[in-house]
């Protein structure tokens, strides 16, 4: 009866359940209600599995979306954090190798960005897309003003306002965006709240440091600002990488065999 | 550029029981029968061996829940996270919509 049962399914879908069904359904005698319901089942699973089919590409570009955000979000944040140091310790009047690994880094910055927003945003997508808009609007603009400094250094773009005025402008912008990108993720907690934190206090010390920064404030002890700007580029780029980990680990397929929970 | 969110509504006819379903694996992973037993254990209505395959394929094709290797023929699952995302919000949602029922009913201060 079993057997006669199973071989009412499509073959697909026996090939992956058959075993597994068979031996549910001997696990305890079947009823009249069973029988009935396993029918209902086999008319179901030669309707849907087509159905079945687009779904499970669907889902796997929805994991897929996610781990490549927190691969963007790991890389990007070591190629940011590493560039931008390296760009401040050339004294050259060239544009360096540190430029240029900044701008990847901010690139794939942005892309980390979209994903792990379109993957928060499903509980609370106005807070997550409102985050999302500064720093994105932060990363394109401080791209923009890097690329124009390595085409064109000295001269001015827009009404007086050159490459590094918009570098500069884009990269406050980032710094300060992720930390309200870090407060909307804070919220949905979906990903990394240790990531969140980070990210915060990297927005945190921008804010404490820029008026020293900008001469608008002295400070007693010169070497504070270098110990600032030290510790906002390891939490930025830490915030991202564990961000990214965190994204890369909510999806991780399962390596670990259980025997059941009953 | 968001992917749209797989839904347990989603799943038609089969939306209540793979709503039991994930519930049942929030506490671990789970093989048939076990499901089972312990959804008829939760709401004392027994679930079907093939409503209850029915709605497991379905929620492991939305990528909801996740096989693990099988034990002697039987196959544990587990509650993937986008399945457990998914499951909060959804049970958010039945949780609001009872509290307004109640409130029409006027069994709960507005």
């Amino acid at each position: 009866m079993r057997r006669l049962l199973l071989r009412l399914f499509p073959a697909p879908w026996r090939a992956r359940y058959g075993e597994e069904f068979e031996a549910l359904l001997e696990e305890r005698p079947l009823g009249p209600f069973d029988v009935a319901d396993v029918l209902l089942a086999a008319f179901d699973a030669h309707l849907n599995l087509r159905g079945l089919t687009a779904a499970s590409n669907h889902a796997k570009g929805f994991v897929m979306t996610l781990r490549l955000a927190g691969l963007a979000a790991i890389l990007g944040g070591l190629a940011w954090a590493a560039g931008l140091a390296m760009a401040s310790a050339d004294d050259s009047d060239g544009i360096g190798v540190g430029i240029w690994m900044f701008v990847a880094g901010t690139v794939l910055l942005l892309f980390a960005l979209v994903g792990l927003s379109a993957f928060q945003s499903r509980r609370h997508p106005r807070l997550v897309w409102a985050a999302f808009i500064v720093p994105a609007v932060g990363g394109v603009v401080t791209v923009a003003g890097a690329l124009m400094m390595a085409v064109s250094p000295d001269d001015t773009i827009v009404v007086g306002f050159g490459g590094w005025d918009f570098w500069i402008v884009g990269l406050i912008t980032l710094i300060v965006g992720s930390g309200l990108f870090a407060l909307a993720s804070w919220r949905t907690g979906s990903v990394s709240r240790t990531g969140s934190a980070l990210l915060g206090v990297a927005a945190a010390i921008l804010l404490i440091a820029m008026p020293p920064m900008f001469g608008l404030v002295e400070i007693p002890w010169e070497p504070l600002l270098s110990i600032a700007f030290a510790a906002l580029l390891l939490s930025f780029s830490a915030g991202w990488v564990v961000l990214g980990l965190g994204a890369i680990r909510r999806d991780r397929p399962s390596i670990v065999v259980t025997s059941g929970g009953a | 550029m968001e992917p749209s969110q797989p839904r347990v509504p989603d799943l038609g006819r089969f939306a209540e029981p793979a709503l039991l379903i994930l519930v049942s694996l929030t506490d671990g992973p789970k093989h048939g029968y076990a499901i089972m037993t312990d959804v008829e254990a939760g709401t004392g209505k027994p679930m079907g061996p093939g409503t209850l395959y029915a709605a497991l394929a379905r929620l492991e094709a939305r990528g909801l829940i996740e096989a693990l290797a099988p034990v002697d023929r039987r196959r544990p699952y587990k509650l993937t996270a986008v399945g457990e995302t998914v499951l909060g919000d959804q049970l958010r949602d039945l949780s609001e919509f009872a509290r307004r029922g109640l409130q029409r009913l006027g069994r709960e201060p507005r």
